[in-house]
């Protein structure tokens, strides 16, 4: 594991995703259309627990999607070209890594979209700073969480319907704190009582991403 | 049988478990009182006890509220968990909760806390000079708590089933360690063995914890992150199986299996270590709960609680060990068949 | 072979349901009241004690089936490995 592989391994990422740009588009396009659905059912919110317990699934959800593909798009050959070339834990940092930051990006934009469809009035009285935090935490969590998952489903060969078998009860601990903590920075407290919920966070961050980091290797090779 | 003493001492412990934590009375306890609001002047009561003796020595009987206390003037037993009182509640009671208080040489001090709406307050009453006894009671018993009651036995059938679980689900992560170490699929089928029997303990706890939780909280099911906790863990080890359901070829599977193990059980310890410090919880050792605390666990339940943890968790291990050794047994006629 | 085990099975499940049923018919908090919640709610406690008893005789039913499909196999082994 050197930081040379990892960062030449962010940029292979990055090219390939540029390459074919309907990844993104359709990661996007899958929020957007989730929020949208739900604006039609539910118009504006006002209500603080429910504004907030909805993001928070519509993220859940989007998290899912963009992660399945994360090891999906896997091509036999592809996979054993990276395996002779890198080492599976700088494959397993890179790609969490990559994944950690695009779900931080998309975890912004969503809260975009769903504060321009569902309403901004919850966010009035909120601590915006540790609000914004706690959702790019959250992001972040998910995506480090769902990549071991991801590679773990492609690799029983059995495509996202495993995934979301086996990654929900994996986040669920997750979504209830990053619930708990959001809803928390919205009532407007500040860091004393919502400071201990982004601790743990980022604890159980550090935690998935050196399991993920130990266990990748058994998982890459065949 | 080589090692059998251990199967045997896990029955020991268990039917030791069973009589003395089902034989032992409960300690006597204030349950109910005929009224619920007290106004100066005269007020006559009558309260019932359980498991007491008013009917052999008449007990003291008093009212008590920010320390002050006021003794009744007239007491008359009625039968051995009914009796009578008479007070003259004089103005001037600081707080507008008044416990009820009694005492007899067999029952020791029993109290029923927050009896009493206090009308008529004021700075304090003038002390009476009544003289009350406080000496404790003999005899091993259970402590009588308001809600729990009986139900406290619950302790020793209902909590070991989460240790047992939770020490089987270790098993089963040890195992998924010498899967990746050495590709054993003897240590895979171990570990198989053992989510399978720990995932039955923990049906056991979550119904029999329905069943406590609807005598003392009301409830079926509360939003408690304890539930949340057991909710998720039974979800895991689910996902577990299916997960080894669908990968056909042996190896694959031991090794996807013993990764999914090994990342869920690390994340799910910590989850349940963590997270109940962080939020409130109906569960011992949170504030503000109807149920017990963690540090008064009294000398009487623990002498029934360890050996019952101890019990339920060898009991836990030998049906592993009988799991473990038919599944090995299968897979010899398996082998036998293919070839 | 199969009835001995499956009959004392459907009394267990039998068993099980029971109580169940009377759960599921009560709504009215007052059937609640005289027997779970009575003297001292230790009806709770004995039902409790009876779930955990029921729950490890199903699983020994289980294993049960599970050693009885052995023996039958061991059995038909030795005889096609005599023939």
């Amino acid at each position: 594991m050197r930081t040379a592989e990892i960062a030449h391994l962010l940029k292979l990422e990055w090219q390939l995703d540029r390459r074919q740009k309907h990844a993104w588009g359709s990661m996007a396009l899958y929020v957007v259309s989730t929020i949208y659905v739900c604006y039609q059912g539910v118009r504006h919110l006002f209500d603080i627990p429910t504004w907030n317990a909805l993001f928070w699934i519509i993220l859940l959800f989007a998290a899912f999607n963009a992660l399945g593909r994360s090891f999906q798009r896997e091509n036999t050959g592809r996979q054993l070209y990276l395996y002779t070339l890198a080492s599976p834990r700088s494959v397993v940092l890179a790609r969490t890594i990559y994944n950690g930051v695009t779900m931080g990006v998309l975890s912004l934009l969503s809260l975009g979209a769903y504060a321009l469809f569902i309403g901004s009035s919850p966010m009035n009285d909120a601590r915006l700073d540790i609000f914004l935090l706690v959702v790019v935490v959250g992001g972040i969590g998910f995506a480090l969480v769902l990549t071991l998952i991801s590679a773990l489903a492609a690799r029983a060969g059995n495509g996202v319907g495993l995934m979301a078998i086996l990654g929900f009860p994996i986040v669920l601990p997750m979504l209830l704190s990053v619930m708990k903590a959001s809803k928390l920075a919205l009532d407007g407290l500040g860091w004393d009582v919502t400071g201990k919920y982004v601790l743990w966070l980022i604890l159980i961050d550090l935690i998935t991403v050196v399991l993920a980091w130990l266990l990748f290797p058994y998982l890459w090779r065949d | 049988m080589k090692g059998w003493w251990w199967k045997l001492l896990s029955v020991v412990l268990l039917l030791y478990v069973v009589i003395v934590g089902l034989g032992t009375p409960l300690g006597p306890a204030l349950v109910h009182v005929s009224i619920d609001r007290i106004a100066p002047g005269p007020v006559s009561l009558e309260a019932t006890g359980y498991n007491t003796h008013f009917a052999e020595n008449t007990p003291d009987v008093w009212l008590e509220n920010d320390g002050q206390r006021l003794c009744a003037t007239e007491v008359k037993a009625l039968s051995d968990v009914q009796l009578s009182a008479t007070f003259i509640v004089p103005e001037g009671f600081r707080t507008n909760l008044t416990s009820l208080w009694a005492w007899d040489p067999q029952d020791g001090t029993i109290v029923l806390r927050e009896a009493f709406f206090t009308e008529g307050l004021g700075t304090g009453i003038a002390e009476d000079s009544c003289l009350i006894s406080d000496a404790p009671r003999a005899g091993f018993s259970f402590p009588n708590r308001s809600i729990l009651n009986e139900t406290i036995r619950n302790l020793f059938f209902h909590v070991p089933m989460w240790f047992t679980m939770m020490v089987l689900m270790t098993i089963a992560f040890w195992q998924s360690l010498v899967v990746l170490r050495t590709g054993d699929l003897a240590a895979d089928s171990k570990a198989l063995s053992a989510v399978d029997v720990s995932l039955l303990f923990a049906a056991l706890g979550l119904i029999t914890g329905s069943f406590w939780a609807r005598a003392t909280w009301g409830d079926w099911w509360t939003t408690d992150p304890k539930l949340n906790g057991a909710a998720v863990t039974v979800l895991i080890y689910a996902a577990y199986l299916i997960l080894r359901g669908s990968v056909p070829d042996p190896h694959k599977r031991a090794r996807l299996a013993a990764i999914y193990n090994i990342f869920a059980y690390v994340l799910m310890m910590v989850f349940i270590m963590v997270l109940p410090r962080l939020t409130d919880s109906l569960h011992p050792g949170s504030g503000g709960n109807p149920a017990f605390n963690q540090y008064d666990l009294d000398s009487s339940l623990r002498a029934v609680f360890y050996p019952a943890v101890s019990g339920w968790i060898l009991l836990g291990v030998w049906a592993y060990t009988l799991h473990q050794r038919t599944a090995r047994l299968r897979s010899i006629y398996d082998e036998a068949n293919d070839r | 072979m199969k009835l001995t085990i499956v009959k004392p099975l459907t009394i267990v499940m039998a068993l099980l349901a029971l109580p169940m049923s009377t759960f599921a018919a009560s709504s009215a908090p007052s059937w609640l009241q005289e027997t779970m919640f009575a003297s001292g709610k230790i009806n709770t406690v004995v039902m409790v004690v009876s779930v955990v008893l029921i729950g490890i005789a199903i699983w020994m039913f289980a294993l049960d089936r599970r050693l009885g499909k052995l023996e039958r196999r061991a059995k038909d082994q030795r005889h096609t490995g005599q023939d």
